[in-house]
Order: C-alpha cells, then structure tokens, then sequence
C-alpha cells in the first residue's frame, strides 16, 4: 500500500549574508514497503528524520529524491482523494477556538453533512474523556486534553490511514492505556496506522513493525510480539521453560536448552525458529515424560535492541 | 460547501483585531461629533475658521490628520484583517490539519479571503461616509465604496500573496504600500534618476499607488469615478489572488 522507494529529503537555506547556504539531508534513500492494515512505530533519535518521512508520506513535502506513493498514487493526491488523519507532533488550534465547533469545523472539512459532522464530533468528546471541555476555549485547556482533542480531530473521518506523530506525548498513564485501546481498535478495523514516538516501550505495546530510524537512513525493521507469526523474517523466538521434575528428557527435545540462573532450578532458556517447532519440541518432551509447569515467551525489549542497533555512539531515541 | 466551515472560527480567531478597529473607529467617529458639536456654522457644517479660533494650528492639523488618516483606514483595516491569513496556520501546523482533509486549501482560504475582505469593505464603506456625514453633512457617494473596494483587492490581494512565502506578510505589504507612495510620489515629482526602462518596471510591479491616488482625487474632489483607473487596481488585485493561489497549490508545507 505504503512505498518509499529510494526516497530522500534535502532542505538548503538560503544564503545568509554571514554564510553561504546549509543543505541538510534530513531523509536520505528511504526503502520502505509498508502493507495495508497493521501498526507500524518509527523510531529514532531527535531529528533522525521521523516528522519529514511523515511530511513526505502525507505529501507536505515533496522528496528531493526517489518516489513515495499511496496505493500507487502520488501522496498528495491520495490525501486530497481519500483524506488521512493525522496528529502533528506539537498540535496547536487558535485559542481562542471553542473545543466542540472546533471538533464540528474540522469535521466539516472531512466532507461530512453538519448534522453527521456535529454527531461525529460529539462521538469524538465522549470517546476522549472532552465533554466537560466541550465549550471552553483551547487556551485553558492543558497539555495533555490539548493532546486528546488533536487525537479527537484525527479520529473525525475514519480514515484508512492514520498517521500520529508522537501521540502519547503528554496524556497521563491512564489516557496512554485509552489510547492503546483506542489504537487496536483501529488496527482491528483493519486501518493502517504509523506513528512515530520515543516511548519505547509504550510502542512496543502497539505496533507490529517498527522502523528506526537514523541519521535520515533506515537503519532496521524490527518486528515486535505483535506480530506474532506473520512475518517470515521474525528472528528466532526465545522461551521461558519452566519444568516440574527432572531435566533429563529436555536435552532430547531441546538441544540448546541452557539454565536461566543458579537461583532458579527448573527454568531453562530456549529458542525455536517459530511457534510449529516450539509446538513439536514440547510435544517430544511431554511425550518423552517431561513434566512442564510454565512456557513463558521471552521478548527482548525494544529498547534494547535499539540500543544494539545504534551502537554505542548511537543516541537513545 | 465544507470550506464555510471554518468561518465562524476564523471569525473567532480575528475578534481582538476587529475590536481594536472599531475602536479606532470610534476614535475617529468621536473626533467628527466633537468638531461639529464644537465648532460647526449655521449649516450646521465643521467651520475651519472656528476650528482654528478654538484650538489653533495644532487643532486644524489634527483634523486633516485625522482625515487624512481616514483615507488610509480602507489600507489598515485590509492588512490587520488580512495578516497571516495563510502564513499563521502554517506557523501554528493548521495547514496540515486542512491538507489531511479531502478539502482544497485553494477553497479554505479563498473563502477566508474573501470574508476578510467583505469584513474590510463593510466596515470601511460604513466609516467613511459615517465620518463624513458627521462633519460636512454630505458624503462622496459611490465613489466611497469604489476607493475602499480598490485598497481591499491590492492589499488584500498582496497580503494573501506574501502570507504564503512570509511570516511577516502584512509587514511587507505596508512597506511596499509605503515605496509605492514614495516612488509615486518622486515618479510625478520627475525626480526619478533610473533608467525608464526599470522605472516602468518597478512601477507595474509595486501596487498601483497612482491609480489610487486617481480614485483617492474622485472621491475627495467629488468627481465622476474613474472606472479605467478602477479596472486596472481590481486587475492588479486579482492577479495578486491567483498568484496567491498558485502558490498555495504548489508549496510545501514546510
């Protein structure tokens, strides 16, 4: 649905009297095919490049170099035919805009009749905790119900693709979870969503793939728990084993078991190439007499491995 | 049509602005009932004369600058009403919420224009003659309306144009309000040293300063419009517009 294909954003200022002019390559060869439906995360350390391949997916920004296109279409023109919702990562209104006409306005521009747009945007209040905020001015409101009414404005269309950029920026922990429960709703609905965010592990909790993103390359495509069998290019998968009796039969079945600790007995670490041999394996140990009291799936945290990626040199996102 | 949908906030987003013009309209208002409560003849008209017992010279001046201040207010109110009408919702990331939605910004901010510029108009084509029935009992007719139409097209038509590259755009448009005065000025002075060839250049580019002195004379003098010279500010301004909107269509929103 989504392709980058050796897509790349330059940005050159103009010359300064006290200098000549400064190119910045913010994107440089993006590759990137990105299916319909499903939660894709871009990550990446401050200004690795995240907001301009949000700027260049939704066709803000045209590309230096390569193509982007939407369902074959040019982003520009995918957005104006088919619309997209978006949460910008500082989203600002006027403050002197009411939250509710706001809400009703912005869903006028998604072409809606006013009496559909008004009902859409009442949806939208009660769905993001903003009905008692309904009539105040966007200027008493504080930062994290400024942030619900940019995810409520986002929510309006309905859209096949949504793209939020840093969308937990802000809301409390009870609002993060909301907004998790909110996001899998539209990934059921077979929405696409990408968002962009440093909360590593609240993206962890959302998302399918992530891309990381660095210095304006794509450094690596990860794939997350969530994506739990789809992909063939998972890497293998570790499990937790936790055995009621004796260890003897676990060599036959699982050559590379090794003992998570000295402090817990009965708890081995293993890695299978995907669920049908962790299936096979365990059905050799059963049969073989092995006593299994616990199979727990051991993910190495996203953190983690984008540490790994980025090196040592490399800044956390 | 959706693009009308944001006409009551825009609105919204403006009131300060329109509340500090009526306010200077007051001013000027109140300026007009006190000469004429203080000073008028039989007829009931503001005496120079009496105005010039009463205060002196500084009052007399105060008057023409009041009046000369009211032939530029179709100027002022077109640019407070008009500034950042595209290049604040580029700074505040509006632009991008508009551009998400299956709407074309050429019909959200053409709808904003033109409200702007019908708010200029009705409140300038109300002041004016107001202004003017007050103090010397009669107004300038059509003409009025014509002279406030001219500065809403260019100014209005130059700020939406600058709004889409600048920031500063009404800024730029009363600078290049004040060169054009300027350059007419030196221009009907004979006092231009350039090459005619650049002279006829900058004055075609910069806004039509001597074709709205011309309309400026028919309304002050009470003279016939002179429509040629109303065609050629309403084709500047339009030209302007469409500028305006093809930069609209082809620039990032960066």
């Amino acid at each position: 649905m989504i392709e980058f294909v050796g897509a790349g954003k330059r940005f050159v200022s103009g010359p300064r009297p006290w200098r000549g002019p400064v190119t910045i390559d913010a994107l440089k060869d993006v590759t990137l095919s990105i299916p319909e439906g499903g939660a894709w995360g871009v990550v990446g350390p401050n200004g690795a490049g995240k907001s301009t391949l949000f700027a260049l997916l939704l066709g803000f920004l045209q590309p230096t170099s390569g193509a982007v296109r939407i369902r074959g279409l040019a982003p520009r023109r995918y957005v104006r035919r088919h619309g997209a919702a978006y949460l910008p990562e500082r989203f600002r209104v006027p403050g002197e805009w009411r939250v509710r006409p706001a809400l009703v306005a912005l869903a006028r521009l998604e072409g809606l009749r006013p009496d559909v747009a008004a009902r859409r945007a009442d949806e939208a209040l009660q769905r993001l905790g903003l009905e008692p905020f309904a009539d105040r001015e966007v200027r008493t409101l504080s930062r994290g119900v400024l942030q619900r009414l940019g995810l409520a404005q986002a929510l309006l269309g309905e859209r096949e693709l949504l793209v939020l950029d840093e969308p937990t920026e802000g809301l409390d922990p009870l609002w993060r979870i909301k907004l998790r429960a909110i996001l899998e709703e539209q990934r059921a609905a077979g929405r696409t969503i990408l968002l962009a965010s440093h909360d590593l592990a609240e993206v962890e909790r959302v998302v399918e793939r992530v891309v990381l993103l660095d210095g304006g390359r794509v450094r690596e495509v990860f794939e997350t728990a969530l994506a739990g069998g789809k992909g063939a290019t998972r890497g293998p998968l570790r499990y937790r084993l936790e055995l009621a009796g004796t260890a003897r039969e676990l060599e036959e079945a699982f050559p590379g078991a090794v003992p998570v600790g000295p402090g817990e007995p009965g708890a081995y670490r293993v890695t299978v190439a995907d669920e049908a041999e962790l299936s096979t394996r365990l059905g050799a140990l059963i049969a073989a007499g092995g006593v299994v009291s616990a199979v727990l799936p051991e993910t190495e945290p996203l953190e983690a491995r984008v540490q790994r990626a980025l090196g040592s040199g490399g800044e956390a996102t | 049509m959706s693009a009308f949908a944001l006409l009551g906030l825009t609105l919204r987003a403006r009131r300060r602005r329109l509340l500090v013009l009526g306010a200077f309209a007051l001013l000027f208002l109140a300026a007009a009932v006190a000469a004429r409560v203080l000073v008028s003849d039989a007829d009931g008209h503001v005496d120079p004369d009496r105005l010039f017992m009463v205060g002196g010279y500084p009052l007399v001046s105060a008057m023409l600058l009041f009046g000369w201040l009211l032939g530029r207010f179709p100027l002022i109110a077109t640019l407070v009403l008009m500034a950042g009408l595209a290049s604040d919702d580029r700074r505040d990331g509006l632009a991008r919420l508009y551009a998400v939605r299956p709407v074309s910004p050429l019909a959200v901010y053409g709808v904003r224009a033109v409200t702007l510029g019908a708010v200029a108009f009705l409140f300038c084509g109300a002041l004016l003659p107001l202004f003017d029935l007050i103090l010397i009992g009669t107004w300038a007719g059509p003409a009025t309306l014509v002279l406030v139409a001219s500065y809403v097209l260019v100014y209005g038509g130059l700020t939406a144009l600058l709004s889409v590259w600048s920031r500063g755009d009404a800024w730029l448009a009363l600078l290049c309000a004040i060169a054009s005065m300027v350059w007419d000025a030196l221009r009907r002075a004979d006092m231009l040293t350039v090459p005619p060839g650049t002279r006829d250049l900058v004055t075609f580019v910069l806004p039509p300063q001597a074709a709205l002195f011309e309309l400026e004379g028919a309304f002050g003098s009470l003279q016939p419009i002179p429509w040629d010279a109303f065609l050629y500010v309403a084709a500047y301004g339009l030209v302007m517009f469409a500028l305006a909107g093809l930069s609209l269509a082809k620039r990032d929103l960066a």
